[in-house]
């Protein structure tokens, strides 16, 4: 409760930094929002693992500076708990013509202990489409840890699209009471093929997840009876509103 | 015939009477306008929009040279809103931009436009606040000259050309910040992939995506905004307005483009067009077998069907993802053939501003290490000597206001004679030719990927408003870095498009900018006050690529207060 | 692909030779004039056969009628004559155009259209200029793009001429201006018989 309290103060402080620029009205509004949820599915394991998981944005602000919230979950749908769940709010603001800088903070509250961090990122275009996002975060722990998410949309045709991801989670230090090794300690790859039913607000999907621990992650895992690398298929919808 | 001749007999009259009499006589006509919300069916959707006097498109206007209106104009949205009178020369209190030539029409409120008709032609009208005017809130100006037109026709229409979309203004220009290419259905894809490579190899095809995909730009974008259905005089192309004559007859066209974003390739199959006026002014008429129509510009063509058939005019956008289509006929109910759209264009590395060898086989070993922001920088003097010698598609004519190896240039879809805008001049020009007294660049800039439109890398709500000095003859020279097509429009005074024919060079209103090339106009600041110049695209408007214009000194008459010359009520 | 190029590039380059006669020049002009040859433009010796008339003597002179030129158009912009009328036609270019009284069958127009386009590409003719020595100049075949048809005038702004017509024939034919655009945006007038 408190935590959320927290967040929501974080968040008021956040808006009432634009509120100046939402008050200068021009004739059209230079404030812009959206919502794009990027993962919306169930995924079904190899060893009959049911998961619902979720990773979105939604932002709000201007040209220059926008407010923005990540989140991002692993609903393990056969005990009900998250085995992740993370929310995320920054302030980005671009630092060239395809790249934006953030800062901000993260809060992770899946089953077990949570944790704060201080975020900061790096978002945008890399030559060739490729997009990337990628943070560094510190815990409160005084852990340092980084992911880095890369994503390309192969076009089969403009309206069914290939869509190959990958998703890096490493950490310069160990923190044990979450379950996190040093060293890269998760990879998860991703292949969805998305049909646009509705202009681009929503592409219903099919595909498949490859997740897999290293190192410490996966014995602290496996310690717990889980697998360490897993094949998911995957059905779900793109949304963006 | 018979009815032509006496016509001109009685105009011959009349101009000979109004000298003797029109000092003495002064027209006057009141006219009212209301701001409405409305249904706009396209035959594909309807969809909630914005006209007026209940309908979208809005009335045509019809007035006379030398008359002083009156408008009335209530507004009944819930939202503020204003009238620009595009293309009109008045006083800059009437121009209709909010904040730049008075405060704007209050939901209810009436605001009464008084102006002199100083010039004659074919002009339209729409909102200047938010996203009115994508929304439907248009309508067209007909003004009657004093003495007679220097070409003949027997009928007369306006063929007003719009892109309705089913979404709302607002929601595209959402979905455009969310997302740039939201709306390009275009995009090359996998297929595409495969038959270039069928064509030209594979290497060539992928160091060509590797070029394209290293400045993170798309060849299809030519269409920022895709997904509308293109209207004339209000219909859809199932709909088929139609337009009735007489074979022999000779029909005016006036062709008006008060679409949101879209360019259309205008041709009617089986008839040649007699271009005669280009934004309201008369050229020394040109007859050409398509023309390319730009957004906010104006032409009004001259077509004489000899045969009892129908014919149909027909408006391809320029990205070729929808088409505009009426109908010339006898009689109502006949119908011609729909062409075919021809092949969609792509933007080439021309459009981008940048050098090259030839296309087919080019080696890119050089742009490798390319940094896309030193292209700003790219001195565009140096374009001209480029060697385009072993580039494909040369068979093409070449059209100076398009980029040397341009993927945009415009060709005829029946083989014969596209309109460029070097064919353009004035029947009679408006001010004497003289050397301009400064030169202003202005640098159309832009970021795709984030869907910020500038001048000079400064978007509208940053930047300082040119200041032009009355009296002078100022010099505007647009150099569009960036790869979309900017029809660019001053407000409350000529643009003197340079084509190279001195004297004779056009006045427009509304100046289109291919990408890659430079392009002058010369203005005669001779309007006190204040007014705007922008990009007619109306998201890129709305995105800054805007800038207002203050003209310092003439007569004090033009003060720079509103209230004291709107009439708020 | 090399001759390919090639020859492109010739055909560019052209275009841009204003006013110097290309031997591509001499051969479409030779032809043009061919064909407007056979549309019955040809007067004079085989005069009784052409449709549109002959020259006419001053003496038969029945009336003057005077047209006006402007920009673009007559006054009037019709005219009626008797079948075997002899008119004096007073033409005055009021205009600030250069302007082209010429008397002929529909057809014809259209084939002098194309000449007078390419008089204007090669310099021949200005908007407001004539370009007379062009005019004059051999085309290759002993052809000159010289406007010495009696049925037509070709003039500068507030140049005058006279022509004096016998209407032979109750064909259907026009007097119009062939420069470029002209024709197309009206600059035509009617021949009635009555």
């Amino acid at each position: 409760m408190i935590i959320l309290k927290k967040s929501l103060l974080a968040a008021a402080l956040t808006f009432s930094v634009l509120t100046p620029v939402v008050g200068h009205s021009a004739e059209t509004s230079n404030i812009y929002y959206g919502v794009q949820i990027e993962e919306f599915e169930y995924r079904y394991g190899e060893g009959g693992e049911k998961l619902f998981a979720f990773d979105g944005d939604a932002f709000i602000g201007t040209d220059e500076l926008k407010l923005r919230w990540e989140g991002s979950s692993e609903l393990d749908l056969t005990v009900n708990r998250f085995e992740s769940l993370s929310n995320q709010l920054a302030l980005q603001t671009p630092i060239s013509d395809f790249w934006d800088i953030k800062g901000g903070v993260r809060y992770t509250s899946p089953e077990g202990p949570d944790r704060w961090y201080a975020a900061v990122g790096l978002s945008g275009l890399a030559p060739q489409w490729i997009e990337v996002d990628t943070h560094l975060f510190l815990s409160e722990k005084g852990k340092l840890s980084a992911d880095i998410d890369i994503e390309y949309e192969i076009l089969l045709t403009n309206y069914l699209t290939l869509t190959p991801s990958a998703n890096i989670d490493a950490a310069f230090s160990s923190d044990r009471e979450i379950g996190v090794g040093s060293g890269i300690n998760r990879v998860e790859a991703g292949l969805r093929l998305s049909y646009d039913v509705w202009d681009r607000i929503l592409s219903p999907y099919v595909g498949v997840v490859y997740e897999r621990k290293f190192g410490q992650t996966a014995n602290y895992v496996e310690e717990e009876g889980e697998r360490a690398d897993i094949w998911y298929a995957v059905i779900g919808a793109k949304l963006m509103f | 015939m018979r009815k032509s001749f006496m016509q001109s007999l009685q105009i011959g009259f009349m101009a000979a009477a109004s000298i003797a009499i029109l000092p003495s006589m002064s027209v006057a006509g009141t006219y009212d306008l209301t701001v409405d919300r409305v249904i706009i069916d396209t035959g594909d959707f309807q969809k909630e929009g914005i006209g007026y006097n209940g309908k979208s498109p809005g009335p045509v206007l019809r007035f006379k040279e030398g008359e002083d209106v009156t408008i009335n104009v209530t507004n009944n949205l819930d939202e503020s809103t204003s009238i620009h009178w595009h293309g009109l020369i008045l006083p800059f209190q009437m121009d209709g931009v909010p904040k730049i030539s008075f405060p704007g029409i209050e939901p209810g409120e009436n605001f009464t436009y008084k102006f002199p008709i100083i010039q004659s032609g074919t002009y339209w009208f729409h909102s200047h606040s938010g996203f009115q005017e994508p929304d439907g809130a248009y309508g067209s100006i007909v003004i009657e000259p004093e003495k007679r037109d220097p070409f003949r026709f027997d009928k007369d229409y306006v063929v007003q050309f719009t892109d309705t979309h089913p979404h709302s203004g607002k929601r595209i220009f959402r979905n455009l910040k969310m997302s740039a290419d939201y709306y390009n259905r275009q995009q090359q894809t996998l297929g595409d992939f495969f038959s270039d490579v069928r064509k030209n190899g594979l290497k060539a095809t992928i160091d060509d995506r590797m070029a394209w995909g290293d400045m993170r730009m798309m060849k299809t974008d030519i269409e920022d905004v895709q997904g509308f259905t293109p209207l004339i005089n209000g219909k859809g192309p199932e709909q088929n307005w139609t337009g009735l004559f007489e074979p022999k007859e000779r029909i005016r066209l006036r062709l008006v483009n008060s679409s949101a974003m879209t360019y259309f390739d205008v041709c009617i199959p089986g008839l040649k067009m007699t271009v005669v006026a280009a934004d309201g002014n008369n050229v020394q008429p040109v007859t050409v077998d398509e023309l390319r129509l730009g957004v906010a510009e104006t032409y009004d063509v001259i077509v004489r069907p000899m045969d009892d058939k129908a014919y149909t005019i027909f408006g391809a956008s320029m990205g070729r993802t929808a088409y505009a289509r009426a109908t010339l006929a006898p009689r109502e109910g006949m119908v011609a053939e729909i062409p075919e759209m021809t092949k969609a264009p792509l933007l080439t590395m021309a459009d981008m501003g940048m050098d090259h060898g030839n296309m087919a086989g080019m080696d890119h070993s050089n742009m490798k290490g390319m940094d896309h922001s030193s292209m700003k920088g790219m001195d565009h003097s140096n374009m001209k000597g480029m060697d385009h010698s072993n580039m494909k598609g040369m068979e093409q004519e070449k059209d100076s206001f398009y980029a040397n190896g341009s993927g945009l240039v415009p060709t005829a879809a029946n083989g014969g004679k596209f309109l460029s805008y070097a064919d353009l001049k004035a029947q009679k020009p408006l001010y004497e030719d003289r050397e301009a007294t400064r030169e202003i660049e202005l640098r159309l800039t832009g970021n795709m990927e984030r869907y910020i439109w500038s001048i000079n890398g400064v978007k509208y709500e940053d930047a300082d408003p040119i200041v032009l000095q009355y009296g002078e003859r100022v010099r505007f020279k647009f150099v569009n870095e960036t790869m979309m097509t900017h029809p660019m429009h001053l407000h409350g005074m000529w643009s003197i498009l340079d084509v190279g024919a001195g004297k004779w060079d056009p006045a427009k209103h509304t100046i289109s900018v291919a990408p890659g090339t430079t392009v002058y106009s010369e203005t005669e600041v001779d309007a006190p006050g204040q007014w705007a110049f922008h990009c007619h695209l109306s998201f890129h408007m709305d995105a800054g690529m805007f800038r207002k214009i203050f003209v310092e000194g003439g007569p004090k008459s033009a003060s720079l207060n509103p209230s004291e010359q709107g009439v708020l009520q | 692909m090399e001759t390919g190029i090639g020859t492109e590039n010739m055909k560019i380059k052209r275009t841009f030779l204003s006013g110097v006669a290309g031997a591509t020049l001499t051969a479409v002009l030779a032809l043009s004039s061919a064909i407007a040859f056979a549309a019955g433009n040809h007067h004079g010796s085989h005069g009784e056969k052409s449709v549109i008339g002959i020259s006419g003597n001053a003496a038969d002179v029945t009336r003057t009628i005077e047209i006006k030129m402007g920009d673009n158009f007559y006054e009037p912009e019709e005219i009626s004559i008797k079948k075997g009328e002899t008119v004096r036609f007073k033409i005055i270019n009021t205009g600030e155009f250069v302007h082209e009284f010429n008397i002929g069958t529909a057809a014809m127009h259209a084939a002098h259209q194309e000449e007078m386009m390419m008089m204007v590409e090669h310099g021949v003719l200005e908007v407001d200029k004539i370009n007379r020595d062009m005019m004059k100049m051999d085309m290759g075949n002993g052809k000159t793009m010289e406007h010495n048809d009696p049925n037509s005038v070709l003039l500068e702004p507030k140049e005058t001429a006279e022509i004096v017509w016998k209407f032979t024939d109750d064909a259907e034919l026009e007097f119009a201006c062939n420069v470029p655009g002209h024709y197309a945006s009206g600059m035509m007038g009617e021949v009635h018989f009555e």
